[in-house]
């Protein structure tokens, strides 16, 4: 056996050079960073391997010359090289500078658009009315927002992408988050419990409840740790007090374990809630909350949570039900924080409340449409 | 005339250790003096199942553990002269390895009913493959010496049970190709997966064996069965290069 093993130890080929080409992480080197951003924590961008355009968020009002001049620096795959150099100065007041990544093969490249934004504020009337599918390859849908200033704002996510990887003969109506074409008022949102097929069960994930949020998903841990892909959250500089909408709800038949394994007896209920929480720690370090801790953190200082589901049928016929609700606060607001964009808020809607631990019955369906935030 | 008597002498003993040795090749005949006879042999099997030669997208080998193999076989032989003769039989086996290697840019594709998956993989790869079935060779044999046969020549197999699975973590997948979609896979929540049904029924391959008569009845043989056609079917794309069965036998066989 040592023997084979040598074998074929000594048979191992010299290792081909990395044909990967991403930008990792990209941070922003400048003297103002304070007067430019509304936190330190935002100079410094994680980028998801799907990003092309990376965002960094400023205040709201900054002179367009402060970034004129400025340094940014890339830690990229090992062996890729960036033109413009990574830590040269660019000019950004412009619109934003392109970068190119050449993988250490030379065989690859991908192209990156590094712009400065003014930090979107959340548009707290969600009609649900701007849905699209994703680009370039139409697979499934997304929604987006206009913020007062009629700017695009893309704050709404879903777990689609991940159900992509395991059905990728889905199509889009057939995902777990689906456009409604009659809501309540013009278009609304279907989020469907559905099974992720032979590929779910390989990585013992066997259902994608349809979920909406106020945040981002992170496919690449998706799979690692799924509770941590539902990334919470949107700053709001605004007091939330009420959260409302409407809903129709439909459990499925069959309620199913992690294991696939049938509960008999027990039936699945959506969930739907909003929660403000501190988005920064004592140290100033940015805190994000996710699957797991969303309605547990002790950042957390106001939740609103629907008690209970009425099963209306979701039919055209069945009738919405209306729920208003105020956020129950735990602590009193710092105005200060607020007017900084200090707390962020997480809205959320699932058709499975244990579909992150995707536990649920597939089939059960939760309409939603016309919810709000109503402010102070 | 001394040189001739020397000359007579080493005459004389050189047939005389040439009958002996013909007495040799005699006394290591089969039992019934025979040209023909039947084997009955058992051995242990090891092996893989393995690219060859390894593609560079192999990193290393972590760790190789031969899975349970065992053999039990019946050959016919029939000498056509004092040296070469031919052998045929059938022998049922059991085979299999468990192994863990690293691996980067693995190049993968997954069907699953209507869903694809295709992409790179960059990580750990464990795969557990066991096979059994009936082998069936036909073999030249040679008796090199009087206790030596070399045996070589084509066989076919038949499995009636195989099974090839596994699974990938403690790296990531780049969905599509290296600048696709990075999936992060980690060995608390690997992925799983089981090719049994993609591999084929039917194997064939060369096999070059050694035969050592311990006794007049008793035989020590090692072989080798060498695989040319891939363990998986040709319309089978996850794995992107040909898996080739190696297997070894280490065993005895009774001769009658």
């Amino acid at each position: 056996m040592p023997f084979c093993a040598l074998l074929a130890t000594s048979c191992i080929k010299d290792e081909p050079l990395n044909s990967e080409c991403d930008i990792e992480v990209c941070k922003v080197h400048h003297e103002a960073s304070d007067t430019i951003f509304y936190a330190l924590s935002d100079t410094l961008q994680k980028v998801s391997s799907v990003d092309t355009v990376i965002n960094f968020y400023t205040r709201s009002r900054i002179n367009p010359q402060d970034l004129s001049q400025v340094r940014v620096t890339f830690d990229l795959t090992p062996g890729a090289t960036i033109t413009p150099a990574s830590g040269s100065v660019q000019d950004f007041s412009q619109g934003g500078v392109v970068y190119t990544v050449v993988s250490e093969d030379k065989l690859w490249s991908r192209t990156y658009k590094v712009r400065f934004l003014p930090r979107a504020v959340l548009n707290p009337d969600f009609d649900f009315e701007n849905v699209e599918l994703e680009q370039p390859r139409e697979r499934f849908y997304i929604w987006f927002a206009y913020d007062q200033n009629q700017k695009r704002q893309d704050l709404w996510a879903t777990g689609n992408s991940g159900f992509a990887l395991s059905r990728s003969s889905a199509k889009p109506h057939e995902y777990p988050s689906v456009m409604l074409e009659q809501g309540v008022s013009g278009k609304g949102v279907k989020l469907e419990t559905c099974s992720t097929g032979a590929f779910g069960a390989m990585v013992n994930m066997r259902i994608a409840a349809g979920n909406l949020f106020l945040g981002s998903f992170d496919t690449q841990n998706a799979l690692t740790d799924a509770m941590k892909a539902t990334r919470f959250g949107v700053p709001v500089n605004r007091k939330p007090v009420r959260f409302t909408g409407y809903y129709k709800f439909q459990p499925g038949e069959k309620f199913q374990d992690r294991y696939g394994i049938e509960v008999p007896g027990r039936v699945d209920a959506p969930d739907a809630y909003a929660v403000l929480y501190k988005n920064t720690d004592e140290n100033g370090l940015p805190v994000t909350l996710y699957g797991d801790d969303v309605l547990t953190h002790k950042n957390i200082v106001a939740i609103a949570r629907v008690p209970e589901f009425k099963v209306t049928g979701i039919s055209d016929t069945s009738n919405w039900e209306y729920f208003d609700l105020p956020l129950e606060y735990k602590q009193e607001l710092d105005m200060v924080r607020l007017s900084n964009l200090g707390y962020n808020l997480a809205v959320v809607f699932t058709s499975s409340i244990e579909g992150a631990t995707f536990c649920g019955a597939v089939g059960s369906t939760l309409l939603i449409d016309e919810s709000a935030i109503i402010y102070e | 005339m001394k040189k001739i008597k020397y000359l007579m002498l080493l005459v004389l003993s050189l047939t005389a250790w040439n009958a002996q040795a013909e007495d040799l090749y005699e006394k290591w005949n089969t039992p019934r003096g025979t040209s023909w006879g039947f084997l009955v042999r058992t051995g242990y099997v090891l092996g893989g199942t393995s690219p060859m030669p390894l593609p560079a997208e192999i990193r290393s080998i972590g760790r190789f553990k031969p899975e349970g193999g065992w053999t039990m076989s019946a050959d016919f032989f029939n000498m056509f002269n004092k040296r070469c003769g031919i052998m045929t039989g059938i022998h049922y086996f059991m085979e299999g390895m468990n192994t863990g290697a690293t691996v980067k840019n693995y190049k993968m594709g997954i069907q699953m009913g209507e869903d694809y998956l295709e992409g790179m993989f960059t990580g750990t790869d464990e795969t557990k493959t066991f096979m059994s079935g009936f082998t069936v060779p036909v073999l030249a044999t040679f008796r090199v010496s009087p206790r030596w046969n070399i045996n070589i020549g084509p066989y076919i197999s038949y499995l009636m049970y195989r099974d090839f699975e596994g699974s990938v973590y403690d790296g990531y997948l780049r969905v599509g190709g290296p600048t696709g979609e990075k999936v992060e896979i980690s060995k608390e929540n690997p992925a799983t997966y089981n090719f049994a049904d993609n591999m084929r029924r039917v194997l064939w391959g060369m096999e070059i064996g050694a035969d050592w008569k311990i006794t007049r009845h008793f035989t020590a043989f090692a072989n080798l069965d060498w695989g040319m056609n891939s363990v998986f079917k040709s319309d089978f794309k996850t794995i992107d290069f040909p898996m080739y069965p190696m297997y070894a036998t280490f065993g005895v066989a009774y001769l009658y």
